[in-house]
């Protein structure tokens, strides 16, 4: 055992206390609001950029490419089926790999971890931050993609594709967001691999399942929306109505909700627990 | 203050910190001891970054991990380096006074104070990736301190540092430490001397000694070192020194070199001058062993343990 008693006794400082007293606590909506702006503002780099053009445009080429193949204008339920395809499933979980993921990894990596780590409240500020900077720049991201992919499909209902497919784009990256929050706080240096591992295995395996494991899948929500803004519902083959719910949007959208809250509370709850060896943040 | 009774921390098999019981009063404590002995250990237990594996950790009388009371009290600048290279230090200190739950009018208002306060005022706006190691280590000390906590800890803040930079910190800091609480780790005893602060030595995971720096230094002082001296004549110089009674042991090294281990270090130095001027012998260099570090630190391990 060792026991040392030391003391050297200089005068408290009653200033910062009065100080500190005049200041009103933080909230945690503060700290959400300062770490997302923190979070965007580092995303606005030139290879941030380059990267988010490159998912803007490519639901185009692809458009463009499909339809020099089959004639334009495309069919209006081709071209929201390709734009599903493109923009809330393909673009949105990407942008998504790309900011939420290193949540944790890059912090550890830039050395800042340790500095937001030790702040009242900043490690679940630091999920719940960056989960809001990664739904806001996938959102972007999404919507910008989503206006000349439906512009060039040249589909007979444009606005209405645009609206639907926009709330599908918000609803996957609040809920594949939240989803990739848990690999990045359980396994922060392999979260990029993990969230790619859970996204075929949750999202496009389990969730095309006909199955109960299915109802815990963003996936079905997703599509369960989509059948019913195109309004298909009526014209869907049996087979395919296994693939679907049949409950009402708002139960859809609610169950996405809830989804989300209990992945973040989860990723919250690690990420508190959670010790990083001095090695680890170097 | 801060109360770690019988803390014991483990990173799977390697040890962090040993069985350490240490009590800190409010004031200006050094926390002392070479790379690897437990010093970053023992400051992550202290602001909540790690929970003991076995013991208890007590900062304010409140356990520190997870404890946003605790936390709102410390101020931590970590040994590592910022590697947020675009942002500037206005940027990087209003973003950490923020989460310490003050307005943004607040925040950038303390963090102008503390950039003035460390004297970077004028690198302020520049990107941390333009500034010098010496900058970088003012902008840290500036986001730990803007929120006037009562406690600042700072892990080895003067790694790295030119000697006007390490001057100027020196200053800084103990300014600051008049009026407020202070933990410094550091490996090297003439860093933290002039502070004034009390000091907890630390080494192999245990703590192994603790005082006032004269105290510490008077340990050390007491303790044998070796002295290399390079010379023409190292034998001749051998015989020479054996004459008084300073010198405990004596080993050759090379042709040229003669390796004095003594516990009176300024004597012996004498001793050696003299002998170069009388005897004629050409002294090319004195120097303190570069092991003798290790073996003030293994000196101290062994008075822990009871040794003589």
């Amino acid at each position: 055992m060792t026991t040392v008693e030391t003391t050297h006794p200089g005068s408290p400082s009653p200033l910062g206390r009065a100080d500190r007293a005049q200041t009103p606590p933080g909230t945690l909506l503060t700290s959400v609001t300062t770490i997302a702006e923190f979070q965007i503002r580092r995303m606005l780099t030139r290879s941030r950029l380059a990267v988010a053009a490159i998912g803007i445009l490519f639901p185009s080429a692809v458009i463009a490419a499909v339809g020099r193949t089959a004639g334009f204008p495309l069919d209006n339920d081709l071209a929201a089926l390709l734009i599903y395809a493109l923009v809330p499933e393909a673009v949105c979980v990407l942008a998504l790999l790309v900011t939420m993921c290193p949540a944790v990894a890059d912090e550890l990596e830039r050395g800042t971890w340790i500095h937001v780590a030790v702040r009242p409240g900043g490690r679940r500020a630091m999920i719940l931050g960056t989960y809001a900077a990664a739904v806001i720049w996938t959102v972007a991201v999404g919507s910008l993609a989503l206006i000349p992919a439906v512009i060039i499909s040249g589909a007979d209902q444009p606005i209405r594709i645009f609206l639907v497919m926009l709330g599908l784009a918000v609803l996957s990256a609040a809920g594949r967001g939240a989803l990739f929050s848990l690999p990045a706080v359980i396994l922060p240096k392999r979260a990029m691999v993990a969230s790619v591992g859970l996204a075929i295995i949750v999202e496009y395996l389990a969730g095309t399942l006909p199955a109960v494991i299915n109802q815990a899948t963003v996936s079905l929500r997703l599509r369960s929306l989509l059948v019913e803004g195109m309004g298909w519902r009526r014209q869907l083959p049996a087979e395919l109505q296994l693939l679907i719910d049949s409950q009402p949007a708002v139960v859809q959208v609610m169950a996405v909700a809830l989804l989300v809250t209990i992945l973040l509370t989860a990723a919250v709850v690690i990420v508190e627990r959670r010790q990083f060896p001095p090695s680890e943040e170097i | 203050m801060i109360s770690l009774q019988h803390v014991t921390k483990l990173y799977g098999q390697v040890i962090g910190v040993n069985d350490v019981t240490v009590n800190l009063a409010q004031g200006a404590h050094g926390l002392l001891g070479p790379n690897g002995a437990g010093k970053t250990t023992l400051l992550g237990l202290v602001t909540g970054q790690l929970r003991p594996t076995m013991g208890r950790v007590e900062v304010f009388g409140e356990k520190p991990f997870g404890n946003p009371s605790v936390l709102a009290r410390i101020g931590y600048c970590p040994a590592g380096d910022i590697r947020e290279r675009s942002v500037t230090p206005m940027q990087w200190v209003t973003y950490l006074v923020r989460l310490s739950g003050f307005s943004r009018h607040d925040a950038e208002r303390r963090a102008g104070v503390a950039l003035e306060e460390v004297r970077l005022s004028a690198a302020a706006d520049r990107p941390i990736g333009t500034l010098s190691k010496g900058m970088r280590q003012r902008a840290k000390i500036a986001g730990a301190l803007a929120h006037d906590p009562e406690l600042l800890v700072l892990d080895e803040p003067f790694d790295g540092l030119d000697p006007v930079a390490r001057h100027d910190l020196a200053t800084l800091v103990r300014e600051w430490a008049a009026h407020r609480s202070l933990l410094v780790a550091s490996h090297l005893l003439h860093e933290i001397e002039p502070l004034g602060a009390g000091l907890v030595v630390i080494l192999g995971s245990r703590v192994v000694a603790s005082g006032s720096s004269s105290e510490i230094r008077s340990l050390i002082d007491a303790t044998p070192a070796e002295v290399r001296v390079v010379c023409d004549a190292p034998r001749r110089l051998a015989e020479i020194v054996c004459r008084g009674d300073d010198a405990r042991s004596l080993r050759f090294e090379r042709d040229d070199t003669l390796v004095i281990g003594t516990r009176q270090a300024g004597l012996l130095a004498e001793r050696i001058t003299a002998a170069a001027v009388d005897e004629g012998i050409a002294v090319r260099e004195v120097a303190p062993d570069d092991r003798s570090l290790e073996g003030v630190f293994g000196r101290l391990v062994s008075l822990h343990r009871g040794g003589a």
